[in-house]
C-alpha cells in the first residue's frame, strides 16, 4: 500500500515537473509506456440515473400476452386510476436482433435512443442487478440464496453497483480497481483515469490512483493566482501550506485533495479552452441539461486526450430524481427524454471526435422498481434494465442482452410485489465493460469480486 | 456531566496529593488553602465554541472564560443556552409574501428569504447552541427544496422552526413533528399515501417507512450501546426486512393536508396548511394488522386491525422510538455533526446511555443528550488522537468567518448576492440536500489512510478538488475586495470587519497574531505562520490592504481552519 501510495505521488509530482517546463507530450514519456502500453485510446463513461430508474417503461414487450402482462402487473395504463404503464400505441418500436418475443419499444420520451438503438449503436441489458451468484426465487424464498446486503435500500444498492464489495468491506468502487490496474501502462497521462464530473463516488475510489473531481463544465481556475510576483507567490505558498506535515487524518485528506486541485486546474482548464466547440453539444445557442453540460465537458476532455497524453479514461456523470415513489407519471418522460437527450447528442460529438469507436457509454441506477403501484409511483425493488452506447465496431448494438423477464406480479422472478430477481449480474457488466478497457481476464476477480460464480462472463456486447 | 465531573475528580486528586505532601512534617500548621480550578483558555474555549455555534469569535470565547472555571464554565454557558428562545425563519418568509398575492407569483423565490433567514440566525441568533443542533438535525432527518418542495418555501422554514423548537426536547416528540410535517410528508410521500387495493395491484408507498428507519432511528443493522455492529457468527443481524417496511407502510397510509372533510379533497392551501401537521383521513387508512419492530421488550410486534390512524401511528412510532439502537445510532451521528468524526466506543456509549435514560430517568432526552456529547472527557480534553476533531463542513466555514470578523451588509441582509447561492459555490445550502442521504454520509471514507483503518470522514464527501476550489476562491474574494477597507460596494454585499487588521497592517507579526488569534483561537502552527508572514511581507506596507487580505486568506483556506479540533 504504502509503496503504491508513494509511486503514485512521484507519478503525480513527475507530471507536475513535466508541466511546469511545458513538456511535449508523446516524446520521452510515451515511448516509457513500452510493450505494456496500450496503443489506442478507450473511454468509458458512466451515466449514473440516482434515486433507482423504473426501468420496467424503458423497454417494454409489444407483443400481446407480454404486453398485456405488463400492463396489468403496473395498474393499467397511465392517466387511468393508479396505473403507470405505457399505452401500447405510445411505445417507440424497435426490432432488436435476434431476440424471439420481439417487438419491443421504448418509452415514448426515448426518442434519441430509439434511433441509436435501431441503427446499432445502442444495446439494452434487461433486468439486470447486483447478485452474488445466480438467484433462484425458490432459494430466495427459503431464505438459503447468498443476497447482496441490504436489498431495496437507495444508498446499498448504490454502492453494490459501484464497488460490487457483495458482504465484503472492500472500500474500493470497480472503476477505481480498474484504475489501479492498468495505470501501470498508462504511465505518462497527466491525469488520473478516473474524472468525475459529479463529485466523490466510490464507483471510483481505488487504492492507489485518486480520481480527480471538476465542476459540470470543468474545473474552477484559483482566484488568487498568477504567474508572476506575489500572484505566482501566493499560489506556491498555499502549496507549501498543503504541502505541511499535519498531526490529524483529516487535514492530510483535505490538504490531499486541494494539492491536486491547485496541480491540475490549470492544466485541464488549458485543455478546455483549446478544445473545439462541438456541434452536437454546443458552447453556446442550446439549453443544456446539467447532465449534458457534464457530457460536453467530457467530449472535450476526449478532444483533447493527446495534448493531455490520455490514453485510457473512466469518466462519472450523473444525474438524480429517478426515485419516483410521488408522482411518477409526470415525472418520468421528463427524466427519460434528459437522458435520451444526453446519450444521442453525447454520441454525436464522439462521431464528430471521430472517436465514437473508442467511448463506451453505460448507465447505472441504484436498483429497479416495482411493477405494482403505490397509488401514483413505483417503490424500491431490484433487477432493472440498463443502456450501453458506442460506436458500430466497439458495440454490437440493436440488441436486447440477458432474459427478458416475465412481467408478472408472483411471476417467475418475483420476490413480491413485482420485485424481480435479476438474471444477468452487475459483476457480469462490470467484466464485460473492463475486458474492453483492457482488464486481463485473471486480473477480472479484483474488478468483479463474484463473476466466476457466473458461467457467462462476458455479455458479448462489446468487441 | 462525565467531562466536568473528571475535572472535579483531577482537583480532587490534586488536593489529595498535596495533603499527602504536607503530612510527614509533622507540624500543626493549617492545611494550604485548595488551589482553584484554572479558567478555561482561550484554545479550549474556541475548540467548544466551534462545536457549540456556529463558529467561535473573540466575544464569545471572552465571554465564555468569564463565566466561571474549567469545572463550570460550560455547563453555565450550555443552561444559558438551554433558557433561549428559538430564532425562528418563518415569520421572514411570511413577511416577504406580497399582499395581495399577484397572479403568476412565484412562491418558490421566496426560497432566498428562506435561506436569508438562516443566515441571519446562524449568524447572529443568540440561540447559537439550538440553531446549531438544529442543523444537525436538518442533515439528519432531511427534507430539500431541491425536488418536490421547490415551491414550498413556507413549508421548509416550519420544519427547521420545528427542528430547531424540538432541539432540546424529547426525540419521540420530534420523531412524531417529523412524521407528521408536510414537507416531510411531501418529500417521503407520505401525504397522500393511500389503503391497499389489490384488485388493481396498489399497495401503500414504502418510501417514508424506510428511510424513518434506516435514516432516522435505528438505521439498517443491530447495534451494541457503544454503537458497534452487534455480530452474530461475526454477521452483523438486519434491524427489519421487507415485510417491516411493508408494515409501517399500511400504518402511513390516510394522511394528507389538513382541514379536508375528505381524503379526496384535502388539498394544499396557500398560506395555511402546510404549515400545520398532516391530518388523517380514515377511508383511506389500511385497515388490517401491521407487523412492526421485533426487538428485546417489543411487545407486541404486531399493531392490531382496526385502529383509528392515529392510534396506528402512535403504536409504530414507540415502537420505533423504543428500538435499543435508536439511543447509539442517534447520539453516534450527533457526536459526528458537533464534535468528531470517529468517537471512541466508549464515548458513544456513554452518550447513549444518557439517551437510554438521563439524569431524571428520561429515554430521548435531547438536552440531556447535548450537554452529555459536549461535556464528555472526549469533547473537552485537548485533542491528541489524530482521529481527534472533524472537518469542518463548507458552510460552517463561512459561518465561522463571517462571525469571527462581524460579517454584515449594508443593507443588513445576506442575500444570494453575497455568496453566489450556498449550494452553487459551497456544494451545500440549508435544507438543500441533493436527496435524503444528506449532501454527506456518517460512513463516507475517503480511500488511503482513513478507509484503510476502518475509519470515517463524513465532510470529506464534499470536499472535491472543485469544492475545495470554489471555497478558496470564495475565501479570497471575501479577504480582498469585501471587507471595510472597500468603498462602494453594492448594499447587498456582505463585508467581514478588517478595521483591526487594517490599524496593524504594516506590522506583520502584530497581523498574522492578529487574524490567527480570531480564527484560530491563536493555535497557529509554526510552519503555517512562517508562510503566512513570507507572504504577507511580499507586499509593501503601501499596500496594506493585500497584505491583510493574504493574512485572512492564507489561515481561513488552511487545513489547520477546516479541521474542527
Amino acid at each position: 500500500m504504502n509503496y503504491n501510495r508513494r509511486k503514485f505521488l512521484r507519478r503525480v509530482s513527475a507530471g507536475g515537473l513535466a508541466y511546469a517546463l511545458s513538456r511535449t507530450p508523446g516524446t520521452v514519456w510515451g515511448q516509457m509506456a513500452g510493450a505494456g502500453g496500450f496503443g489506442e485510446y478507450r473511454a468509458l463513461v458512466c451515466v449514473f440515473m440516482f434515486g433507482g430508474n423504473d426501468s420496467w417503461n424503458l423497454v417494454v414487450p409489444r407483443t400481446t400476452a407480454e404486453y398485456n402482462a405488463y400492463n396489468s402487473a403496473r395498474g393499467g395504463d397511465q392517466g387511468v386510476g393508479a396505473g403507470l404503464a405505457v399505452p401500447l400505441a405510445s411505445l417507440l418500436p424497435i426490432d432488436p436482433v435476434g431476440t424471439t418475443g420481439a417487438p419491443f419499444g421504448f418509452h415514448p420520451s426515448m426518442t434519441g435512443v430509439q434511433q441509436l438503438f435501431q441503427t446499432g449503436k445502442a444495446a439494452v441489458v434487461t433486468n439486470i442487478g447486483p447478485l452474488l451468484a445466480p438467484t433462484t426465487k425458490a432459494a430466495y424464498a427459503a431464505g438459503s440464496a447468498n443476497l447482496p446486503p441490504q436489498l431495496f435500500s437507495h444508498n446499498d444498492q448504490q454502492d453494490q453497483w459501484h464497488s460490487l464489495r457483495g458482504r465484503t468491506v472492500s472500500k474500493t468502487g470497480w472503476a477505481g480497481r480498474v484504475a489501479d490496474l492498468v495505470t501501470s501502462q498508462v504511465p505518462n497521462q497527466q491525469l488520473a483515469v478516473n474524472l468525475s464530473l459529479a463529485g466523490n463516488t466510490y464507483f471510483q475510489a481505488a487504492d492507489t490512483v485518486s480520481p480527480y473531481v471538476m465542476g459540470a463544465n470543468g474545473p474552477v481556475a484559483f482566484s488568487g493566482f498568477g504567474t508572476t510576483g506575489t500572484n505566482l507567490a501566493r499560489r506556491q505558498t498555499v502549496e507549501a501550506i498543503n504541502n505541511q506535515t499535519y498531526g490529524t487524518i483529516y487535514e492530510r485528506a483535505f490538504a490531499g485533495v486541494t494539492k491536486r486541485a491547485v496541480l491540475f486546474a490549470d492544466r485541464v482548464n488549458a485543455a478546455l479552452t483549446a478544445a473545439p466547440n462541438l456541434v452536437a453539444l454546443p458552447n453556446t445557442g442550446v439549453t443544456l441539461s446539467t447532465l449534458e453540460q457534464q457530457l460536453r465537458t467530457v467530449a472535450k476532455l476526449i478532444a483533447q486526450r493527446a495534448t493531455l497524453s490520455m490514453t485510457r479514461q473512466i469518466f462519472f456523470v450523473s444525474t438524480g430524481g429517478f426515485d419516483s415513489h410521488d408522482d411518477q407519471n409526470n415525472d418520468q418522460p421528463v427524466l427519460l427524454a434528459n437522458i435520451s437527450s444526453a446519450l444521442s447528442r453525447f454520441y454525436a460529438a464522439t462521431e464528430e471526435l471521430g472517436v465514437q469507436n473508442s467511448v463506451v457509454t453505460f448507465t447505472q441506477s441504484d436498483f429497479g422498481r416495482t411493477l405494482t403501484s403505490n397509488g401514483d409511483g413505483s417503490d424500491h425493488a431490484w433487477g432493472g434494465q440498463q443502456l450501453v452506447v458506442g460506436g458500430p465496431t466497439a458495440l454490437l448494438g440493436q440488441r436486447i442482452y440477458g432474459t427478458y423477464p416475465t412481467l408478472a406480479i408472483n411471476g417467475p422472478d418475483d420476490v413480491g410485489g413485482g420485485r424481480l430477481i435479476p438474471t444477468t449480474s452487475s459483476d457480469q457488466y462490470a467484466a464485460t465493460l473492463a475486458k474492453w478497457f483492457g482488464v486481463t481476464d485473471s486480473q477480472m476477480p479484483q474488478v468483479a469480486p463474484s463473476i466466476n460464480n457466473f458461467t457467462i462472463k462476458n455479455l458479448g456486447f462489446l468487441a | 456531566m462525565t467531562g466536568s465531573i473528571k475535572i472535579a475528580q483531577l482537583a480532587v486528586a490534586g488536593l489529595l496529593a498535596l495533603v499527602a505532601g504536607c503530612g510527614g512534617g509533622g507540624g500543626a500548621s493549617a492545611p494550604p488553602p485548595p488551589v482553584p480550578p484554572p479558567p478555561i483558555s482561550k484554545i479550549e474555549a474556541y475548540r467548544f465554541l466551534n462545536q457549540a455555534t456556529f463558529g467561535a469569535t473573540d466575544a464569545e470565547a471572552q465571554r465564555l472564560i468569564a463565566l466561571g472555571d474549567s469545572t463550570n464554565s460550560y455547563s453555565r454557558w450550555l443552561d444559558e443556552q438551554f433558557a433561549k428562545a428559538p430564532a425562528t425563519q418563518l415569520p421572514t418568509v411570511l413577511a416577504a409574501v406580497p399582499n395581495p398575492i399577484p397572479a403568476g407569483f412565484n412562491i418558490g423565490s421566496l426560497q432566498a428569504q428562506r435561506v436569508e433567514a438562516w443566515f441571519q440566525n446562524s449568524l447572529n441568533g443568540d440561540d447559537q447552541l439550538r440553531q446549531r443542533v438544529a442543523f444537525a438535525l436538518s442533515e439528519i432527518m432531511v427534507v430539500s427544496q431541491v425536488g418536490a418542495l421547490a415551491n414550498f418555501p413556507l413549508s421548509l422554514a416550519d420544519y427547521y422552526d420545528m427542528l430547531a423548537r424540538d432541539a432540546f426536547g424529547d426525540y419521540r416528540k420530534l420523531l412524531e413533528d417529523v412524521t407528521l410535517h408536510v414537507s416531510m410528508g411531501i418529500y417521503l410521500s407520505m401525504l397522500g399515501n393511500q389503503k391497499p387495493n389489490p384488485a388493481l395491484n396498489i399497495r401503500p408507498d414504502e418510501n417514508y417507512a424506510r428511510e424513518t428507519m434506516q435514516l432516522f432511528s435505528i438505521g439498517l443493522v443491530e447495534l451494541n450501546v457503544d454503537g458497534t455492529p452487534r455480530l452474530v457468527n461475526n454477521q452483523t443481524v438486519s434491524t427489519y426486512d421487507q415485510s417491516i417496511i411493508e408494515g409501517f407502510a399500511n400504518v402511513y397510509t390516510g394522511w394528507r393536508y389538513a382541514g379536508g372533510t375528505s381524503f379526496a379533497n384535502a388539498g394544499r392551501a396557500t398560506l395555511t396548511n402546510q404549515v400545520q401537521p398532516m391530518q388523517a383521513y380514515a377511508e383511506q387508512h389500511s385497515t388490517g394488522t401491521k407487523k412492526v419492530l421485533s426487538y428485546s421488550g417489543a411487545a407486541p410486534t404486531t399493531i392490531p386491525a382496526n385502529q383509528t390512524p392515529a392510534q396506528d401511528l402512535a403504536n409504530a412510532l414507540d415502537n420505533i422510538f423504543n428500538h435499543p439502537n435508536v439511543g447509539p445510532f442517534i447520539s453516534r451521528q450527533l457526536i459526528q455533526k458537533l464534535v468528531t468524526s470517529n468517537p471512541s466506543a466508549a464515548y458513544v456509549a456513554r452518550v447513549a446511555a444518557v439517551f437510554n435514560s438521563d439524569s431524571q430517568g428520561r429515554r430521548g432526552n435531547l438536552q440531556s443528550v447535548i450537554r452529555a456529547i459536549l461535556l464528555d472527557s472526549e469533547a473537552r480534553a485537548a485533542p491528541s488522537a489524530q482521529t481527534a476533531g472533524k472537518i469542518k463542513e463548507p458552510l460552517l466555514r463561512l459561518t465561522q468567518l463571517w462571525r469571527a470578523y462581524g460579517a454584515r451588509a449594508a443593507s443588513g441582509k445576506y442575500t444570494a448576492a453575497a455568496t453566489g447561492g450556498p449550494s452553487a459555490t459551497f456544494a451545500q445550502g440549508p435544507l438543500q440536500s441533493g436527496s435524503v442521504f444528506n449532501f454527506f454520509s456518517p460512513f463516507f471514507a475517503p480511500t488511503g489512510e482513513i478507509a484503510n483503518q476502518n475509519l470515517v470522514a463524513p465532510e470529506m464527501q464534499l470536499a472535491t478538488e472543485y469544492n475545495n476550489t470554489q471555497f478558496i476562491n470564495f475565501f479570497w474574494v471575501q479577504a480582498i475586495a469585501r471587507t471595510t477597507a472597500q468603498t462602494g460596494l453594492g448594499a447587498d454585499v456582505v463585508v467581514i470587519d478588517t478595521t483591526q487588521e487594517q490599524a496593524v497592517a504594516n506590522d506583520t507579526e502584530a497581523l498574522v497574531n492578529r487574524v490567527s488569534d480570531k480564527l484560530l483561537g491563536g493555535q497557529i502552527s509554526v510552519e503555517l505562520k512562517a508562510s503566512v508572514k513570507a507572504q504577507v511581507d511580499r507586499t509593501a506596507t503601501t499596500v496594506p490592504n493585500t497584505r491583510v487580505a493574504d493574512a485572512i486568506y492564507l489561515i481561513s483556506t488552511a487545513p489547520e481552519f477546516v479541521l474542527q479540533r
